[in-house]
Parts: structure tokens; C-alpha cells; sequence
């Protein structure tokens, strides 16, 4: 661990600004992009770096869902539903990462790492998918207004359990590595479960700031959130990510995804590598 | 927007507000070197870690206002887990 020093909290608020701004790019939370840096480039424990992103992700996720309730996009009773699988998982990740050994963490971080570059590869051309108007939402489903095609989305939960199982793994990861876990929960909600692109990110960035919450309080306990460079963390993802947001609805996302899957797989082969050490 | 998004956004909007402005003042007076600053960073931290809390807190209460027993034995459930890290949180630092 490095000393704190003014220069250090500057440094991670530069980097707060970067990983807050591809993350509002690409659709992420800016976490699997800032504990790598903090780990490998600058010695922090992984589960300081963890602490220090858990903070940050629960920031995003609070100021984006505000800004987004009562759009629609955010489906609240999946959400809440969800939660409790997430919630869960968080619990028992954020207690086994205070007992397992470092390289365990970094090889789980390598390949999660490794796992969002694949997904994102695969999903560059994913667009909305627009079901039928007239459908029922029935208790979990929901509807919204479409600004890409102008109609009304309408959509129906399906296959709920493997939604379920996706939140617990999506919330054990999240607290064990720092992330928000969203690259987890977003695909399975969209490809298996019928939940239309927007809403399963809306929905999945809403239920995140809990799933953080849970794990970052332990941390919290174990003293290793670092107040002042999580304060530079989280001011400079929220800045990054607001910055990030302005060029989100033009920018061409495809080029940058590649590069940042690119990216991912050197982090991912780096974590192997210090892990290995 | 309904009474439940309503009551969410503002809960989270003013957590966000809260500890913003305490984690920028904290941080701009530990680099000046003035006391206060640990104190203003570590009530920017509990109030971000909170606010997810309190949204779980109003939407209980705002769905058993609603009688809708199942979301409120879910929202319920979550609290219940929240409370679980806390403890964990506790015994990890050694308090119980």
C-alpha cells in the first residue's frame, strides 16, 4: 500500500475522471477499470482497491438512478426483487474476501475481466429489442416510452430463476472484486429474460448501488476504505461519468468497445501473471 | 412518476448532494491540513454508504403504506441482508 499523499489522491481523481467516462461510454460502472489500476499499478491491496471502487459505485448508481426515476426505464419491483439475490450474494462475497488470499482475488478479477472483453466482443450490434405494444406486463414486466424508435416498449419477464441466479453471482462478484456487477446481470436480464436493453441497464445500474452498499460497509468495518483517496475517487468518477454521459448519445461506441475489450484482456492477462508472483 | 419514484429520487438525490459536498469539503480542507477534514470524509462516506439503505427503508414503508405484502416481505428481506453486512462489518472490526 502505498502512502497517501496529496499527489496520490490527484492521481486517483484523474483516474476517477477516466474510468467514470469510458464507464458512462460503454455502459459499465467505472470499477473494472479502476481497482486494476490501483492493484497493478500502484500495489494497493486488491480489497483496498476493491474498497476504494465500491465507493464509487455506489455514487454512479445513486445519482444515475435518480436522475432516470420516473422515466420507466428503471423497472422497480423486478429491481426490488432482484435485490434480494444481489444483497445476498454481497453479503457472503464482501465476508469471503476478507478470508481468501490475494492471488484468488486477482485470478477471479483476471478472469471476470477476461469474461466482460468476450461479452462485449460478442453484443457490439446489440440494439433494443422492440415486442409488441399490446403485450400484458403481468407483475414483473413493465413499459416504457422508446426514444429510438418513438413507439412504446412493452416487456414480460421470462425464465425469472435464471435472473435470480444471475443477481446472486453478479452481486458475490461485485463485492469481492469492486465492481458493480452489472456486465453480469445486463446480458442474462436482455438475452434470456426478455427484458428489453435499456431497461435491463436502467433497472441493473438502480439495483447496483445496494448490491455496493453491502459489500462496501464491510470493507468500511475492516478499515481499508481509504477516506481521502475514496473521496478523490468518488468525485472524479462522478465528474468523469457525467462528462462521459454528454457524448454517450452520439458517440460511436462500437471502435471504443473493441479497444476496451482489448484493454480488459492485457488486464486480465497482467492479474494471471502478479497473481502467479 | 408515482409516490414510490418520487420519494426514491429524492432520497437518492440528496444523499448523492450531501456526501458530494462533504467528501469535496473534506478533501480541499485535508489538503490545507485543518482538523475537521477526517470528520467531514468519514460522514461523506456513511452518508453514501446509507443512502442505498434509506431508498430500501422508504420503498418498505411506501409499499406496506400500499399493503403490497409482497414487496414489502421483499424490500424487508434486503434490509434484513443490509443488516447481515453490518454485522459482518462489526465483527470484523472487532466491536462484537
Amino acid at each position: 500500500m502505498p502512502p497517501v499523499t496529496t499527489t496520490l489522491a490527484v492521481i486517483i481523481f484523474v483516474a476517477g475522471i477516466a474510468a467514470g467516462g469510458m464507464g458512462a461510454l460503454l455502459g459499465l460502472g467505472g470499477g473494472i477499470f479502476l481497482v486494476p489500476f490501483l492493484n497493478l499499478g500502484f500495489n494497493f491491496p486488491i480489497t483496498a482497491a476493491a474498497a476504494i471502487s465500491l465507493t464509487t459505485v455506489i455514487a454512479t448508481s445513486s445519482s444515475v438512478s435518480a436522475a432516470r426515476a420516473g422515466k420507466q426505464l428503471i423497472n422497480l419491483r423486478l429491481g426490488m426483487l432482484l435485490e434480494v439475490a444481489t444483497a445476498g450474494g454481497s453479503l457472503l462475497g464482501g465476508v469471503t474476501a476478507q478470508l481468501v488470499a490475494q492471488s484468488t482475488l486477482q485470478r477471479l478479477f483476471g478472469a471476470t475481466a477476461m469474461a466482460v472483453a468476450i461479452v462485449m466482443l460478442t453484443r457490439l450490434q446489440r440494439r433494443n429489442v422492440i415486442l409488441d405494444a399490446s403485450t400484458d406486463p403481468g407483475v414483473l414486466g413493465g413499459r416504457f416510452h422508446d426514444q429510438e424508435s418513438g413507439g412504446v416498449v412493452t416487456y414480460r419477464v421470462k425464465r425469472l430463476p435464471v435472473a435470480i441466479a444471475a443477481s446472486f453471482v453478479a452481486g458475490n462478484v461485485s463485492s469481492l472484486l469492486g465492481i458493480g456487477g452489472g456486465i453480469i446481470k445486463v446480458p442474462v436480464l436482455n438475452a434470456w429474460c426478455g427484458v428489453p436493453l435499456r431497461a435491463a441497464a436502467a433497472t441493473s445500474a438502480f439495483m447496483i448501488g445496494v448490491t455496493a452498499s453491502a459489500g462496501a460497509v464491510i470493507y468500511y468495518g475492516r478499515g481499508q476504505i481509504v477516506p481521502v483517496l475514496a473521496a478523490a475517487a468518488v468525485l472524479g468518477v462522478q465528474l468523469g461519468s457525467w462528462g462521459g454521459m454528454q457524448f454517450a448519445q452520439r458517440a460511436s461506441s462500437k471502435w471504443l468497445k473493441i479497444l476496451m475489450a482489448a484493454l480488459l484482456m492485457v488486464v486480465s492477462g497482467l492479474m494471471f501473471v502478479r497473481a502467479a508472483h | 412518476m408515482t409516490r414510490l419514484e418520487r420519494s426514491i429520487a429524492r432520497v437518492l438525490q440528496a444523499g448523492v448532494w450531501a456526501s458530494s459536498a462533504c467528501l469535496a469539503a473534506g478533501l480541499l480542507l485535508s489538503v490545507l491540513h485543518v482538523a475537521v477534514a477526517s470528520g467531514l470524509l468519514q460522514a461523506g462516506i456513511l452518508i453514501l454508504i446509507c443512502t442505498p439503505v434509506a431508498r430500501v427503508v422508504i420503498s418498505l414503508v411506501e409499499y406496506t403504506a400500499a399493503r403490497d405484502r409482497a414487496f414489502a416481505t421483499l424490500t424487508a428481506v434486503v434490509l434484513l441482508e443490509l443488516m447481515g453486512s453490518a454485522l459482518a462489518a462489526l465483527v470484523f472490526n472487532r466491536k462484537l
